[in-house]
């Protein structure tokens, strides 16, 4: 490392004021402006002045520099409004150096699995690296291509990840679909259409809509086997067909999983959130996640088991963001940056699941992003309007609609019915309390039993038991879409019991709504699958094969609803003289069954999930009809009171805290009267881990290394006097040496280590050469004093994205506290086991 | 193990042309979906009725005629009412996305099947190879933090250039899967045995 760093200013103090600063976060400027005195007083007092005494090149300088070699930048001050001088951009001319944003030191910036990222010290890097570029924009031409470049390449990025997800939404939704109806039969003609599909030109001849369901060129399988197509014979074959065929399926997707990608199982939804929060997980957004989380998702909703599609979507999306991410180096090598992709293809992955573009952007803003400035917003929205329309032009499943249960609504609504749907909204927040708590049992149960050790037996076994029960009940027996499809629709498009109104000529006007023997029937067989669905939903969700909550949430809102709504309608027809069905509503015609399902599945969906906003734009995106906006806002309102109410968090994030994920929720509230000296490392009468800028040996940081844990180690002036000079992070430190070894010669284990650029006592002239390492000093980390209340520090972490924080008292070092502590000190105060948190 | 792969590939091949060479009865790609509601007598009957129509055409024209062949049928016809919709759809990216899902899913089964029966005993091999490199302790260290850089940069295109150790690609390739293999390793430890993720 002889290279000698010269040094250009960026500007100078005056424009490093708050008001010169880019972020585009309402929130985190104004904390950063907050906490911008304590940063700057540090960084003046101690790690400022360093800098300034390095001398300043000319731009002619700076050109030679750049013709003659290659260039790196690297940022030293990673906060620039740490001070005036803390900031600065350094050029070297040197041998081994690859790309402009390339550090010198291979893998610094990076973070290790399982560790939080420091959105400050990234998003800091990336303003360094956008300014070193527009400030060679005027150099050349292949500068201004360049800069160009840089400039869309976020854009580019959000329209391939668009395009890609749409395809892969259109492969997931047409081999889902096929899938599903092999369970069925073959289209022997064309074995690669679905049964939909296969019949799709079929009838020739005008018929009645019963007929249309029963084509001749799909074959069952009792008809491919035995050749009839009734009587005992022919069920039990197709009940053996459905059932083998699911234990196919669903044993296909749990030992893919296992094998490939264990991190495919599961929605992804509480583990998106946890990494969009700032956290590290390798692997999970990684290729083989995809293919095996695409392939899997297709097998295990074919296989007829109560699970959805459109969580995982999402989770296939963020693969898919992930991967594109690395083509933009400014993106792949920045995880701050990378996670702006992220929420823009978490948008598009709900955006393919229901066809509902704007409803995805706010599902990303509401539930899963952590950190969304406006040009994420725009970003989010474009990829979200690109994914869309690639799987509208796909058109897998031939109605020109991207899901199967669009269903077009034009009906009024009366006023009186917003009573049933409120109270379809409680009854839905009931549902979902139920069915959260259970799950969760279940989950704990599941972990912490020997269940856990058979996870392909359960999934088996679930699968079984399952399709033994689902086909027997021509309800549960079509796939859940179907189901859902079959619920929201009017009567009228579609022939089923459910719609077997008797008609009674002695009415006049319209007797239609008499309910005939199969409506009964009908209503009791929902009754049964309502059950049948709650409880099978609650072993499935979370067992290791890919699984989505959206459909069976909405599949079992809908039943409730669809039931409370023939109820209503039978209401009205049987006492049309009280006084709310009176005037238009005098013949129980103008109450629409599928519209209370409809308000059914957006309660269950909301309780479950506890979304409002974004929940019911994807409903009414679903149905088409603006017109509904109010009844599923106030079904959505009380469900999401009801839950709120009767259980603490929504699915995802008692899923979050099951796991112990390091996610700090921004949505709760820190009401506790703590200091920072409480909850700071270390407790009393431990000491510190520091390092020391000018006086420790190599073999000392060595030790230090060996011995401790710590990810970091702050940076002092000297032992006795614990003045804060920075923060070293301990991967970065780990590279740095492993790189000196390589590459310094003469490095022995009494080199002094500095840390700083003028060492306060010169080197004695027969010393060996120092390591200098005052290039991954972070000299501008956050500190607070000791008397800080906790409120203000959760905040702190919370708003501008921590990872640490320094503690001091009267200016010394005291100590330190991290996001894990942080996170501990919440789980303890709430009665909760603290090592739960799941943190390297 | 590039030759299973490559073997797979032509086994692909194969099977992707078999399956284009047997085209069944040619399905279109365009309908006009009519459903007629009619009064019979006193209640209201619904029909449907599904006509094929060349893509450049739309439903208008055929709406007539089905408007006469219910007006045909039924004696007591007051009013008759049809709404049409055209449809379209492509078989051949059904067909050929099908056609994609059906051969992946192969080709992961029988990889599965090669990891899980052939690879250890192909393994015993690798494995001496393997524990030279583990024994030094710096180019082990080295080893890790490289691995950590290549595998924090997934996309094809960006791996970390692994000059110095064979550079052939058979050897490459090899330490890849070596390396892939211990990352699903780890995840199936975290899922499967600990249980500190995804339950």
């Amino acid at each position: 490392m002889e290279k000698r760093p010269l040094k250009v200013s960026s500007g100078s103090a005056a424009s490093n004021t708050p008001a010169s600063y880019h972020a585009t976060d309402e929130k985190v400027r104004r904390i950063r402006r907050l906490s911008n005195d304590l940063v700057s007083i540090t960084a003046d007092q101690y790690g400022g002045s360093n800098l300034r005494s390095i001398s300043v090149s000319s731009d002619d300088e700076m050109i030679d520099i750049t013709t003659s070699g290659t260039m790196t930048e690297h940022t030293l001050g990673d906060h620039h409004h740490g001070g005036g001088g803390a900031c600065g951009v350094y050029f070297s001319g040197g041998e081994s150096l690859v790309s402009v944003d390339s550090d010198e030191i291979p893998g610094i910036g990076q973070y290790e699995d399982f560790h939080t990222i420091d959105w400050q010290r990234d998003i800091a890097r990336d303003r360094m690296r956008h300014r070193y570029i527009v400030k060679r924009k005027q150099k050349s031409i292949c500068d201004l291509v360049r800069g160009a470049h840089d400039a869309w390449s976020g854009w580019l990025c959000v329209l391939l990840v668009g395009l890609v997800t749409g395809g892969v939404a259109g492969v997931i939704d047409i081999g889902a679909s096929w899938m599903s109806d092999l369970k069925f039969g073959l289209c022997p003609q064309a074995f690669w259409l679905n049964k939909e599909q296969c019949c799709w030109s079929w009838s020739s001849n005008e018929t009645s809509i019963e007929d249309s369901r029963n084509c001749s060129q799909w074959m069952s399988w009792s008809e491919i086997i035995a050749e009839s197509n009734t009587g005992a014979g022919a069920f039990i074959v197709s009940y053996i067909f459905f059932i083998a065929w699911a234990l196919l399926f669903a044993s296909l997707a749990a030992s893919l999983v296992r094998m490939f990608a264990p991190y495919a199982c599961g929605s992804g939804i509480p583990e998106i959130k946890t990494i969009l929060s700032g956290f590290i997980i390798r692997g999970y957004l990684g290729k083989w996640t995809l293919i095996i989380k695409s392939v899997g998702i297709m097998l295990s909703v074919s296989a007829g088991l109560s699970l959805g599609k459109e969580g995982p979507m999402v989770h296939i999306a963020s693969c898919i963001g992930n991967i594109l991410s690395y083509l933009f180096p400014k993106y792949g090598r920045n995880e701050a940056k990378k996670r702006e992709i992220l929420s823009a293809a978490a948008a598009a992955g709900v955006s393919v699941a229901f066809g509902a573009p704007i409803g995805g952007v706010l599902f990303s803003l509401e539930e899963v992003s952590y950190y969304f400035p406006l040009k994420t917003l725009w970003r989010s929205f474009f990829c979200a309007l690109v994914a869309a329309f690639v799987l509208h032009s796909i058109n897998p499943f031939g109605n020109e609609h991207s899901v199967l249960f669009y269903v077009e609504y034009n009906k009024p609504f009366m006023f009186f019915e917003l009573i049933p749907f409120i109270g379809l909204g409680i009854i839905g927040g009931v549902i979902a309390v139920i069915f959260i708590k259970a799950n969760l049992y279940w989950c704990r149960y599941r972990k912490m039993s020997r269940l856990g050790q058979y996870p392909v037996t359960e999934v088996l076994v679930v699968t079984a038991v399952t399709a033994v029960v689902a086909y027997p009940n021509p309800y549960t027996r079509m796939s859940t879409s179907q189901l859902i499809y079959l619920l929201f629709s009017q009567c009228g498009t579609v022939k089923d019991p459910l719609c077997s109104y008797q008609f009674d000529p002695t009415l006049n006007g319209s007797g239609g709504l008499k309910p005939g023997e199969g409506l009964y029937w009908a209503v009791f067989l929902l009754i049964l699958a309502l059950i049948f669905k709650l409880v099978t939903t609650v072993f499935t969700f979370g067992m290791k094969v890919p699984c989505g909550l959206f459909i069976p949430s909405l599949c079992l809102g809908g039943i409730v609803g669809r039931i409370v709504g023939i109820g209503v309608q039978q209401l009205a027809f049987n006492y049309p003289h009280i006084w709310i069905f009176s005037g238009e509503c005098s013949t129980g015609e103008c109450i629409t069954p599928g519209l209370y399902a409809m308000v059914g599945a957006a309660a269950v969906l909301g309780g479950v999930t506890r979304m409002t906003v974004s929940l019911v734009v994807i409903m009414f995106e679903l149905t088409g009809g603006v017109r509904y906006i109010v009844p599923l806002m106030a079904a959505a309102m009380a469900s999401k009171w009801v839950g709120d109410a009767l259980g603490r968090s929504g699915i995802y994030d008692a899923h979050i805290n099951l796991n112990g994920y390091p996610f700090l929720d921004s949505k709760e509230e820190f009401t506790h009267t703590a200091l920072a000296a409480d909850v700071m490392q270390p407790k009393r009468s431990e000491p510190l881990s520091v390092l020391t800028q000018d006086s420790m040996a190599f073999e000392e940081v060595e030790a230090m290394l060996k011995e401790t844990e710590h990810n970091g180690f702050p940076v002092v002036v000297s032992h006795e006097s614990q003045y804060l000079v920075g923060f070293v992070i301990r991967r970065d430190l780990n590279l740095a040496i492993e790189n000196a070894k390589r590459t310094m010669t003469g490095l022995r284990n009494n080199s002094l280590v500095l840390f700083t650029t003028s060492p306060q006592s010169p080197l004695a002239p027969h010393s060996p050469p120092p390591l200098r390492l005052e290039k991954i000093l972070d000299l501008a980390p956050i500190t607070i004093t000791d008397q800080t209340p906790m409120e203000t520090v959760v905040d702190m972490f919370r708003k501008l994205g921590l990872r640490q924080t320094l503690v001091t008292h009267n200016g010394r070092l005291l100590g330190i506290i991290t996001k894990k502590d942080i996170l501990r000190y919440i789980k303890q105060i709430d009665n909760e086991d603290p090592s739960s948190v799941l943190f390297n | 193990m590039s030759l299973s792969f490559h073997q797979l590939f032509v086994f692909g091949v194969i099977l992707l042309s078999c399956v284009l060479y047997v085209q069944g009865q040619s399905y279109e790609d365009a309908r006009c979906k009519c459903v007629c509601t009619y009064k019979n007598g006193t209640r209201l009957v619904k029909k449907l009725r599904v006509t094929s129509v060349p893509l450049s055409n739309d439903c208008d024209e055929v709406a007539g005629p089905v408007e006469e062949i219910v007006h045909g049928n039924t004696t007591q016809e007051m009013c008759s009412r049809c709404e049409c919709t055209y449809e379209s759809r492509n078989t051949n990216i059904i067909k050929f996305v099908v056609i994609i899902v059906i051969w992946v899913i192969s080709l992961l089964v029988i990889y599965m099947l090669f990891l899980i029966c052939l690879d250890p005993l192909l393994n015993k091999r690798v494995k001496g190879n393997y524990v030279e490199h583990t024994n030094d302790d710096v180019s082990s260290r080295e080893f890790k933090i490289i691995d950590d850089i290549s595998s924090s940069s997934q996309a094809p295109g960006t791996s970390h250039p692994m000059g110095m150790r064979g550079s052939n690609v058979l050897n490459r390739v090899g330490h890849q899967q070596d390396k892939w293999k211990r990352q699903v390793q780890e995840q199936r430890k975290n899922i499967y045995d600990r249980h500190t993720m995804l339950n």
